[in-house]
């Protein structure tokens, strides 16, 4: 049975959120999409596929923030892919003041719903016009940054074209990642927010760590931000797992997510993984196909030590 | 085992309940139309679903009342819409006085005049299920993230409440008002004896415990986190603290449904079609095994006679006599 594709949709109130949903559910694109919605906000959407539902946190483990999962999410799911007739794709709404850790975590922790599902991409709605004030004033706006596969520069028409590039500058300094649109009115081709893919291991490709590079001529004000590393040579496989297992031991709760893909002596093919603080998933990624062994990793996250990541990445070197 | 009648909804069934005279059993799929038929499975009446999901329905001044996705309740000539977002179940008090519908952070509590007053609202956590004390009927275990809370309407505060910090899925509590049982998703249960003010946790279930039922004497409990149902024993002193329960094997992947009948039987099925009757004495348990077609998903024994009512995952609905 093939797997549901799920997109998670953050993004402050005001953002344009409701917008884009509003576009997803009345254009014409052939997709049965189940809208699960947590925001109650003035402008509510009332439509058949779409359901509303109070943000509800379980704490698995306690309260270790890892282990804390979305207790309504995994009800509503399990109803729903109890249906004979399943939808397409299922898009979760949060509220704008929400931490994407625990839905995306309510994807990896529920037996069933890993199951039945896929997380296929975070979708971080931003307005241009206020979003400079949004991370100064508050930690949820920038963490729904460093957790996005994809973000909506929003409101473009309300913010002049040299602002937006620095406004893209310092959101590429949370998340380097993530693949930015600039949208007015939340318009956009709509299988550039569902068709994502940033969970999936089969699709993930060579990462280029390269634009990570710090900018030495940009003082960075947030505390997130994203490490690329890359290296030539094989790893050590059981070198390199012991290093990842003691990483998000120790700074799992600052690490938002990790992606990599690496060259392990002896193994022909490429070695794929990604992590979401502490829950990882990693895979073989297919053959090299003629492309250079090489390792590349990316971490987003909180207080990330640069020089201590590479370093530790290094002696996992073979 | 004898075939009184089958019928068929549109969707896997989520929940049945009988009338409490045994005359109407209600079937509730996932989606769409919800279905109140006779004891040989003839088709009564056809009510119409709530959108997306439908939600675990019940009977109230002898009419069925169905709840849902949409966030409606639908009584017999009327609708209520108490509130906002998805209502996942409504459940009538024992003395069939009041209806309660859980809805985020609100059990909403209708009377039969139809007055709203002793809802509880603005909870701590949101409702995930709710359980009403069947020897006091105007007491009401809710339980939700962190554990579960015992309250008494027309109260503000809870009389009872017992914080264990994780994240139950379901609440039973046994018909002689001693005991209350949360299945939880981490997987677990707890069990506390409420006169004793005395918690219990049993671990080393191999999945969620998503179902658990007392007998009807208070006597047992049985729980479903793996294909094999362990039955507790909650006579006593200190009921099931340090008693050796009984591991009930046979099914062939996770037990979904367990139901004890007012006799004694305890029914349970899994996503596999096994049916299992169970009958228990002097400790020991006979069973007696059926391969049904398919996954079982819902279980309801008739309030007065051996009748079983069985519900499928492909929407069926069979009616088994016991003889």
């Amino acid at each position: 049975m093939s797997r549901i594709p799920v997109t998670i949709l953050t993004g402050f109130l005001g953002a344009g959120k409701t917008t884009l949903l509003n576009r997803i559910l009345t254009e014409k694109h052939g997709l049965r999409i189940a809208v699960i919605e947590n925001e109650f906000g003035e402008v509510g959407i009332d439509h058949e596929l779409v359901v509303k539902t109070d943000e509800e946190l379980f704490e698995m483990n306690n309260g270790c923030i890892c282990c804390t999962v979305r207790g309504d999410l995994i009800r509503i799911l399990g109803n729903l892919l109890k249906r004979r007739d399943k939808f397409d794709h299922i898009l979760v709404e949060t509220t704008g003041l929400a931490d994407p850790g625990p839905v995306v975590q309510t994807f990896f922790v529920d037996e069933d719903i890993r199951e039945k599902t896929f997380v296929n991409g975070v979708v971080t709605v931003v307005d241009a016009h206020h979003i400079s004030r949004h991370m100064e004033d508050t930690h949820e706006a920038e963490e729904q940054i460093a957790f996005a596969d994809v973000i909506l520069l929003n409101k473009c028409d309300l913010v002049p074209t040299e602002k937006l590039d620095g406004l893209e500058k310092i959101l590429r300094e949370v998340n380097a990642l993530a693949t930015i649109h600039r949208t007015t009115r939340a318009e956009i081709d709509i299988a550039k927010v569902l068709e994502v893919g940033g969970f999936n291991l089969d699709r993930a490709t060579e990462l280029n760590p390269h634009f990570l590079e710090p900018d030495a001529h940009h003082h960075h004000h947030s505390d997130i931000s994203s490490v690329g590393i890359e290296a030539e040579g094989d790893c050590d496989g059981k070198k390199l797992n012991d290093w990842i297992s003691k990483l998000v031991q120790e700074q799992g709760q600052d690490i938002f997510r990790m992606k990599g893909v690496f060259a392990v002596k002896n193994q022909a093919d490429r070695v794929v993984f990604q992590g979401v603080h502490m829950l990882i998933d990693a895979a073989s990624g297919g053959p090299w196909a003629g492309r250079p062994r090489k390792n590349s990793l990316v971490f987003i996250g909180r207080k990330l030590d640069r020089e201590a990541l590479n370093k530790g990445f290094r002696a996992c070197l073979a | 085992m004898k075939n009184l009648g089958t019928f068929a909804a549109e969707d896997h069934i989520l929940h049945l309940a009988w009338s409490p005279d045994g005359a109407r059993l209600l079937a509730t799929p996932a989606s769409g139309s919800i279905l109140v038929a006779g004891q040989e499975g003839e088709i009564l009446e056809t009510l119409p679903g709530h959108g997306m999901g439908n939600g675990e329905s019940a009977w109230f001044q002898d009419a069925p009342v169905t709840c849902g996705f949409d966030g409606k309740v639908r009584l017999v000539g009327r609708e209520w819409n108490p509130g906002r977002g998805l209502i996942e179940r409504v459940k009538t008090s024992p003395d069939g006085k009041f209806l309660a519908a859980a809805q985020g952070k609100s059990l909403h509590i209708l009377d039969q005049e139809g007055n709203e007053s002793l809802s509880l609202r603005d909870l701590e956590t949101s409702v995930v299920d709710f359980a009403w004390n069947p020897s006091r009927s105007r007491e009401v275990a809710i339980a939700g993230a962190g554990g579960a809370t015992l309250w008494r309407l027309g109260q503000k505060k809870p009389f009872a409440r017992f914080d264990w910090g994780g994240a139950s899925l379901r609440v039973g509590w046994s018909p002689d008002g001693r005991w209350l049982a949360t299945g939880d998703q981490t997987p677990s249960v707890h069990i506390y004896d409420i006169p004793r003010d005395h918690p219990l946790h049993i671990q080393g279930f191999e999945s969620k415990v998503q179902a658990l039922a007392f007998s009807s004497e208070s006597k047992q409990l049985a729980t479903a986190g793996s294909a094999v149902v362990t039955v507790w024993p909650m006579t006593g002193k200190k009921g099931p603290d340090g008693a050796t329960p009984i591991q009930i094997d046979g099914c062939e992947s996770a037990a979904q449904a367990l139901d004890f009948s007012s006799k004694g039987l305890l029914a349970i099925g899994d996503g596999a079609g096994t049916l299992l009757v169970i009958t228990f004495e002097k400790g020991q348990f006979r069973r007696k095994r059926s391969k049904l077609e398919s996954g079982i998903s819902a279980l309801a024994w008739h309030p007065s006679q051996p009748i079983l009512a069985i519900g499928h995952e492909d929407g069926q609905v069979m009616l088994l006599a016991l003889e």
